[in-house]
Order: structure tokens, then sequence, then C-alpha cells
């Protein structure tokens, strides 16, 4: 079109305004037989699709739901059924299973060791609730309390007392916030020292990715020993932010928040956030998690 | 609107090749595809989504006399089996709306997994929504324009009159349409991409606090975001009720356009009956 007589007193190009204005509808026409064959051929699909989703939908839901949803009978023909197309609850779990792993890859994809968390002032605290199902253990453990490592560079395993570690490791303060998988959250003020200090005084093997910090002396709703354990990448451990703390609200750990050591690692759901550590041990291979075991994601990135 | 004249020579050589069907074409075949696939998605995403909620509901209030209920949900329930106790059965009333329309009482695990897994169909469909927009020019149809807070007074004056008139047997004609939606249509439709996106920035807001802080502040905080994601949830639910019975209403020919893409009436936009 360019380079015409016409072109000259027209404007080359159109304008924005006029190439999103709305186009007048116009009618098409279409043989009567190739517009039945589309016709059929779009509700069939649709039909299908319509079939699928629903018993895709029916087949991730919790067994336990299903039973409220429908008589017996009928959920049992449905879910045989089902069963025999491939769609078990095993399977299920799996693929559940495997969507949580992609939501962890996009986590640890987005973890940059240099972004650090929001932090507060000393006057913006918000009271911390002590959520966990799981009894305060008594004080009886404290006293005979110390930290076992193993997994060292050194091959050695140790085993260091409160008084060891306050003394050697200079104490930080930290106002971050604790967000719990459940969806509340709270600001509190912390107190102890980096994970990355303890980590270069105590250098895990070469070859170690991962810690397994565990809680011996944990205990389940009933008062009965339960022992919790958590992984953490080496990467999170060595964030700037991640704290062994020693101190809340700048007086030493209360028991119903870990006393004497508790892990705060504010990038991470509270529930990584480990109370009253009894061990630290760094492994090659991704050690087993207390929640993940119970359908909930190991990587756990905020 | 009759065929333009430059179609006149195509309709003889169509007619002797036997019958034809004139036909408006409305929607690409990616959004009818991403219109549908919302249905199981919303779903599946309130549904987990009420579960995840109830773990640490944010709409709480002082304990109510009488019930101890703390929280609005649960008062709902409560209200359903005070009046209409069938719907409630034996069950506690005040975990009714989450056990009949959440995935069922303590399953926070999986109603999360479904939840994180949904939301990822959920942007995916979005995109999907997107080039087919963008393919089919139909964004052109959704955009706001300066006639429409006039249009949709009379709309609103329309809408108010149907029934009236109807019973009255006195005539009551739909305002003339030259698009494809009318001013209140547009407006909706135009509000639900944009509350996709919100729903979807509130929830990274949530779900990734730490690493995505401009994205929370941007909701004040992290409350902020849950509200936010709470209320964009209200609306999609509450928008679905008068689409549906708008649909309805207006007769096959518009939902089997968004099935199979065309529509037969010609020259006219929705809401002609």
């Amino acid at each position: 079109m360019a380079g015409t007589e016409k072109d000259k007193t027209r404007p080359p190009r159109r304008s924005l305004a006029d190439r999103i204005r709305e186009p007048e509808e116009r009618a098409i026409e279409i043989p009567a037989g190739a517009a039945r064959a589309r016709s059929r051929r779009d509700f069939l699909l649709f039909g299908a699709g319509a079939l699928a989703a629903a018993g895709g939908l029916w087949w991730l839901l919790p067994d336990d739901t299903k039973q409220q949803h429908l008589t017996t009978a009928l959920r049992e023909r449905v879910d045989s059924l089902q069963a025999r197309l491939g769609a078990t609850p095993e399977r299920r779990e799996k693929f559940l299973d495997r969507a949580l792993t992609f939501d962890d890859d996009v986590a640890e994809a987005l973890y940059s060791p240099t972004r650090t968390v929001r932090t507060y002032s000393r006057a913006q605290t918000t009271p911390l609730r002590n959520n966990y199902n799981g009894r305060t253990p008594g004080p009886g453990y404290l006293p005979g309390w110390n930290l076992q490592l193993a997994g060292l560079a050194s091959g050695k395993n140790e085993r260091l007392s409160i008084g060891d570690l306050l003394a050697r490791f200079p104490r930080r303060d930290q106002v971050t916030r604790l967000c719990c998988v459940e969806g509340w959250s709270a600001v509190a003020w912390w107190g102890g020292f980096g994970f990355a200090d303890f980590l270069k005084a105590y250098p895990p093997a070469p070859e170690a990715r991962w810690a397994k910090i565990d809680s011996a002396v944990n205990l389940d709703g009933s008062g009965n020993p339960d022992p919790y354990y958590v992984s953490i990448d080496l990467d999170t451990a060595r964030h700037p932010q991640s704290l062994l703390a020693t101190h809340f609200s700048g007086k030493p750990l209360p028991l119903e928040h870990g006393a004497p050591l508790r892990l705060v690692v504010p990038m991470k759901l509270g529930l990584k956030n480990i109370k009253a550590i009894t061990s630290i041990e760094y492994t090659d291979e991704e050690p087993p998690d207390y929640w993940a075991e119970r359908g909930y994601s190991r990587y756990d990135g905020l | 609107m009759s065929a333009p004249a430059a179609q006149a020579p195509r309709t003889a050589a169509a007619k002797t090749a036997g019958a034809v069907r004139k036909v408006v074409p409305k929607h690409h075949a990616l959004v009818r595809l991403s219109h549908w696939l919302n249905v199981p998605i919303l779903l599946a995403l309130i549904a987990s989504g009420l579960s995840i909620y109830w773990a640490s509901p944010v709409f709480t209030h002082a304990p109510a006399a009488g019930s101890n209920s703390r929280e609005y949900l649960s008062d709902i329930g409560i209200w359903v089996a005070r009046h209409a106790p069938v719907l409630v059965g034996k069950g506690n009333p005040a975990a009714w709306v989450y056990d009949r329309f959440g995935i069922g009482i303590f399953h926070l695990a999986q109603a999360l997994r479904l939840h994180w897994l949904f939301a990822y169909l959920f942007m995916a469909n979005g995109l999907l929504y997107a080039i087919g927009l963008a393919a089919g020019g139909g964004y052109r149809a959704l955009l706001p324009r300066g006639s429409d807070p006039a249009d949709a007074l009379r709309m609103m004056r329309y809408y108010a009159g149907v029934i009236p008139a109807k019973v009255l047997r006195r005539p009551w004609p739909h305002p003339p349409l030259r698009s494809k939606y009318n001013a209140l249509q547009r407006g909706a439709y135009f509000s639900m991409p944009v509350l996709g996106l919100l729903a979807v920035a509130s929830g990274w807001a949530m779900h990734k606090p730490a690493q995505l802080p401009w994205l929370e502040r941007l909701f004040v905080n992290y409350n902020g975001a849950r509200i936010v994601h709470f209320a964009v949830m209200v609306i999609f639910a509450a928008f679905i009720i008068p689409h549906v019975v708008l649909v309805i209403a207006d007769g096959w020919d518009t939902f089997r356009s968004m099935i199979t893409g065309w529509s037969e009436r010609i020259g006219g936009g929705h809401g002609r009956n």
C-alpha cells in the first residue's frame, strides 16, 4: 500500500483507538451440514469434559469427605468404576504429592540467599501463640540438656552445653514474623546467634547439603513423647537471618517457646522453626521431616 | 442487520451447494475452553480455600452468646441450623459451611495440596484466556468506554422494568445495542479477569511474603492479602448466580455460543428476549 498518491493524504498507521475499537458483528455463512457437524463435535467435547471434570474432582476428594456426600452403595460403585479406569487413591496421593513438589521447586527457585525478610521494631511485636497440639515439656530436661552435633567435617561428634554456646557466639536480636501454615502470623523479638556463624565454627562434612534437626523432648497432645524433627537445606541455614535462638522478648527462651535453643528461620513456615533442639546432624541426603510425612510440603519456603 | 451486499454472490453460490446457516462468530475457541475450565478450577479452589481458611479464620468476632461462635462463616451454619434444620442434620452447625462447602474438616494438608494444584491450573487457564482474547480480538468488546455509565443506567432501568412490564402486558423494548455486550455485561466481564489477577496477586503475596515482599506491601500486610483473597472469592461466587440466571433467561443461543462459538441471532447482542 505504501507509496501511492492516496496514502500521502491518509495517516500511514491506524491510531490505537481505531485498533481497539470493537468491530461491528458480521454474520458469516457456513454450509448447514458443516455447522451441524461442528456443533455436534463441540457438544460432545463439552459433555466429555464435564464428565471428566466431575470424575476428576471426585477422585481428588479425601475419602472420609466422600462419605459425607454420597450413600455408601453409590460411593463404592463410583469409586470402583474410577479404580477400574486407573484413578485409584494411591495414584491420587502421588499426583497431589507431585503438585506439592512442583510448588516446592517454585519456592526454591524464588529463594535468594541475599534477600532478607522484613524486620520490625520491638514495639511492633504481637502476641505469639503457642499453637502446637503437643504439650509443653516440663523443665525436667533443662539441667541435663546439651546439643549433640553429628555429620561434621572433623568426623567427630560434638556435645555442647548452653553455656558453651552462649559464651562462644555473640548474641544478635531480630524482630521478624512467624507465619504458620494454618494462616495466622505473629511478629516476635528473638535473640540468638547466626546459624551461619555456627556452621563456620562447626563445619559440616563437605558433601553435606542438609541439616536434620531434632527435638527429642517434644510431647504429643496427651503428654507422651513425640520426637519432632525437621529438614533444613543448608542454603537456608546459611541465610543471614537464620537464627539459633536463645532469647525471646529479651529474656531467655521460655519453655513454651522452646527453651533453651530453638530454630528461627523467618523465610520458612512456622513449622520449620523447631523448638527445644536436642541434636543437629548434617546429611548428604534429604532427611525426614515430621510434617512432610503428614502430607505437608518439605521445603515450606515463604 | 442483513448480510452486506458484497457477500451476496457468495450466498448465491452457497445456495446452489446446499442449505447454509448464517451465524455470528462470538467467542474464540480458547476463550470458550478457558471459560469452561474455570468451572471445576474455581470449584476446587473455593472448596479447598474454605478448608484452609477454616484452619485459622480472619473474620472473627467476640464469642457470641449461646453458640460460642467466634467467626462469621460459622454463624452462617448456626443460622441455617436454626431456620432450616433439615439442611444441617445431625452435624455440628458451626462447622456446617466448612464441612459441606469445603473439602472436609481437618484436611489442611490435603486442602493445601489441592489449592496449589488448582492455583497453578488457574494461572495457566488465565494465560489461555488471554491468548484467546488476543487471537480472536475479543478483548475489544470488553474494554470500558465513555458511554458505559449512561448505558449502564439505561440497562438497570430496563432490567428493573422487565417483570412489571410482563405483568402489565406492556411493551418493554430492550435498549438498542450496537456492540457485543451491554454496558452492565461489559463491566462484569471486564471485572472478571481483573479480579482473577487480583486473586493471583494476593495469593502469591500470602504464599511467598518473604521472597515477594513488594507484593505483600501492595496489600498493606499479610492479613490484608488474606482479606483481599477472601473478598475476591466472595465476588467470584456472587458473580456466578446472576451470570447463570441471565444466561438461562437469555436462552439457548447464548449458552450454545459459549460451546460452539457462534450465535444465530443476527444483528443483535444479548438480552433480546
